[in-house]
């Protein structure tokens, strides 16, 4: 198996920069965890850190999203890119802001004065949770999405091939940089600030974000399992459409309690309650697919694939729905439940994805038509097993958090440093559990059809 | 179902539900100022500061943010001035075991930053956070037990009726009792329950004097929480 087009390696360059930025997200998420218990541990502050952490998981899994969809369009549109200089240029452009960025947060993090006002924005850090990114990289980030999307529309109005799949790839590439948008200006209500924010971070990551997912499982499973087009995109526009009815109002759950109208209480209740929907249907498509199909060749890429559809149920779907009704939501907002949730659910629905699409489409990119997935196993089940007990002590943590803190009245602080001191020395164990499975995947990642492969997985 | 068919459904079906989320947002934008105390320039300073120390990186307000350190949204109604802007300016100064560190917040951005979350504080949250049902019964919170208080625990009251959740269930539960009855009704009841309440169980406090029953009236006239069930 070897890539069609020339342009579809351009995808290595975003993979291998998404690959760097995941190490360097579960190092600081390491710092982080043991700033839980130590503070002081580090030079930077658990501010400064969990935004790094947050950021760069962002940005890596943005960026192997980017790479993906090069890989994809020039595939389903049967050429190649319509300028391959444009999307080298959008690559090193992406890295420079995305190194100005970091650095900024940095210099902030350590000199918090520092973080002056420019033109009526700050300098290096909005203080806004996960879109710090200062306002002129915002800008950047907005012109890199337009000429990548651009870049790709263009690609397919080359052949006019309009399949499902990239039409529904891009679709939810456009939505994402629209919803960009919202958080992109100043409110002076504190309210407001969050009803806006919420637009960026719940439709992206419960709408655009989804709709790419939607079509990424789709063309893994086609493209592993060999399954015919026609029913792998029909059951993508159901798992789509599915997304898009219940996490368009599913926003309501984010309206509880920030200073917004009680309806949001029915809308969001409902609608959230529903959303575990789809990401069900599509585990349903993953195993259906699967079974019928006799030969796989490659193993890994199909592994991650299905593995991607379950947790994506269980951490965004399942995870999500133990917490969304407001009857109970009034006592669990704001604690570690929330946490616990949001680890599992990015490492289901998002890192698995990416995860899955470079082991699906790497071979091609390095002219190999079979490689030795045992390393991939491997760093799949450290990392598995690692994150299933990151999440289980914080779920913990949040029960006893809830239990002490809201039910019983108990200190804040009194309840983090003391009552749930063993559950954050476990997450930091499984940390570096994960970790350890995060460096078998980068060693597996650079080594990858460079060497023979012997071994059958 | 045909693909052109799914295809349509997904396409239309989003914008379908679009458009009840913008005319929802579109609604909720006129009613987000009535539900909130007017925001002076202090408040907005407050919130400029707020975001310029990114103070959500660890902190949470309205429930949102860094599950970190505490959650600002009531600090103000919970803790005095005085307190929050010496602690804000230095927070191992008041107190040796903070996990804050010193910001460099200035006196001026301390008081601004009180004034935010003084705002915030009054905003209507429908009612988030809720209050601890255990502290609430227990009547903690800086709070002296009033005389109805005393005398609710001393005749053993909670081994029948609960209030918020701590309490027996053999006798209506009290949570809300204070907007459902009125003084008159309340007196009358203690003196002869089955007068007013066919069947009842509970004993006659008839023997109490007039301002035991004063005073336990005025406790179940303040017990006014909405009980959602």
């Amino acid at each position: 198996m070897t890539i069609k087009h020339e342009s579809q390696k351009i995808a290595q360059n975003f993979y291998t920069f998404a690959v760097l930025l995941f190490l360097v997200q579960v190092l600081v998420g390491i710092i982080a965890a043991i700033q839980f218990i130590k503070p002081d541990f580090f030079i930077l502050n658990f501010n400064t850190i969990r935004t790094l952490h947050i950021n760069a998981l962002v940005v890596w899994l943005l960026v192997g999203m980017m790479g993906a969809t090069y890989y994809v369009v020039s595939e389903e549109s049967e050429t190649d890119l319509w300028s391959l200089p444009l999307a080298k240029f959008q690559f090193w452009a992406t890295v420079i802001a995305v190194t100005g960025v970091v650095a900024g947060y940095i210099v902030m993090g350590l000199y918090p004065q520092a973080n002056s006002l420019i033109l009526g924005t700050r300098a290096l850090n909005e203080g806004r949770e996960y879109i710090e990114a200062p306002r002129w990289a915002d800008i950047l980030i907005v012109v890199s999405v337009l000429l990548f999307l651009f870049n790709n529309f263009m690609t397919m109005v080359k052949t006019k091939k309009w399949t499902g799949i990239q039409g529904v790839l891009l679709g939810g590439l456009t939505v994402l940089a629209l919803m960009y948008l919202p958080g992109m200006f100043y409110t002076k209500s504190m309210v407001k600030d969050q009803f806006w924010w919420w637009w960026v971070v719940h439709l992206w990551v419960e709408g655009a974000w989804e709709i790419i997912a939607g079509a990424l499982l789709a063309f893994m499973l086609m493209k592993v399992t060999g399954v015919r087009r026609e029913v792998v995109e029909k059951w993508m526009y159901i798992e789509v459409g599915l997304v898009m009815f219940t996490g368009i109002l599913g926003t309501g759950h984010h309206y509880y309690w920030i200073g917004t109208p009680a309806y949001w209480l029915w809308v969001g209740g409902i609608f959230s309650s529903l959303e575990p929907v789809p990401l069900l249907v599509m585990v349903w498509d993953a195993f259906r697919t699967t079974r019928e199909t006799r030969v796989v060749t490659n193993k890994a890429g199909l592994y991650y694939t299905v593995a991607h559809a379950i947790f994506n149920f269980v951490g965004a779907g399942l995870w999500g729905v133990i917490h969304t009704l407001p009857q109970v939501n009034k006592w669990t907002h704001g604690t570690q439940i929330t946490t616990a949730h949001g680890h599992l659910a990015f490492y289901g629905a998002y890192v698995l994805l990416v995860l899955a699409m470079i082991y699906v489409t790497l071979p091609a990119i390095r002219g190999v038509k079979e490689f030795n997935a045992s390393r991939a196993f491997q760093s799949f089940w450290w990392m598995t097993i690692s994150m299933v007990f990151i999440v289980l002590t914080i779920t913990g943590a949040g029960m006893v958090q809830v239990y002490l803190e809201r039910l019983m009245g108990l200190d804040y602080v009194a309840v983090k440093a003391t009552y749930n001191l063993w559950f954050w020395i476990l997450r930091a164990i499984f940390g570096v559990g994960f970790l350890i499975g995060v460096g078998i995947f980068v060693i597996d990642y650079f080594k990858l059809g460079k060497e023979p492969a012997t071994a059958k997985a | 179902m045909s693909n052109k068919a799914a295809r349509n459904l997904f396409i239309y079906g989003s914008l379908f539900f679009f458009v009840i989320f913008l005319a929802l947002t579109f609604d909720t934008m006129g009613k987000l100022d009535k539900r909130a105390p007017e925001i002076t320039e202090a408040v907005n300073a407050g919130k400029m500061a707020w975001h310029k120390y990114d103070c959500i990186g660890c902190h949470t307000i309205f429930g949102n943010g860094s599950y970190f350190a505490p959650d600002m949204t009531k600090t103000a109604e919970n803790k005095p001035k005085e307190y929050l802007k010496k602690f804000l300016m230095d927070p191992r100064a008041v107190n040796s075991k903070a996990a804050m560190p010193k910001l460099g917040i200035s006196s001026e951005e301390a008081d601004n930053l009180i004034a935010f979350l003084e705002w915030t504080s009054k905003v209507d949250t429908n009612d988030w956070p809720p209050k601890p049902v255990l502290a609430s019964a227990a009547g903690v919170g800086g709070k002296e037990l009033t005389g109805g208080e005393k005398l609710y625990r001393s005749l053993g009251c909670s081994a029948c009726h609960s209030i918020s959740g701590i309490g027996g269930t053999s006798g209506p539960e009290l949570t809300n009792v204070g907007s459902k009855r009125d003084r008159t009704w309340l007196i009358a009841h203690f003196k002869n329950p089955a007068s007013l309440v066919p069947n009842s169980a509970m004993p006659s406090y008839e023997k109490l004097k007039e301002q035991e029953l004063n005073d336990l009236t005025d406790y179940m006239l303040t017990l006014k929480q909405e009980v959602k069930k």
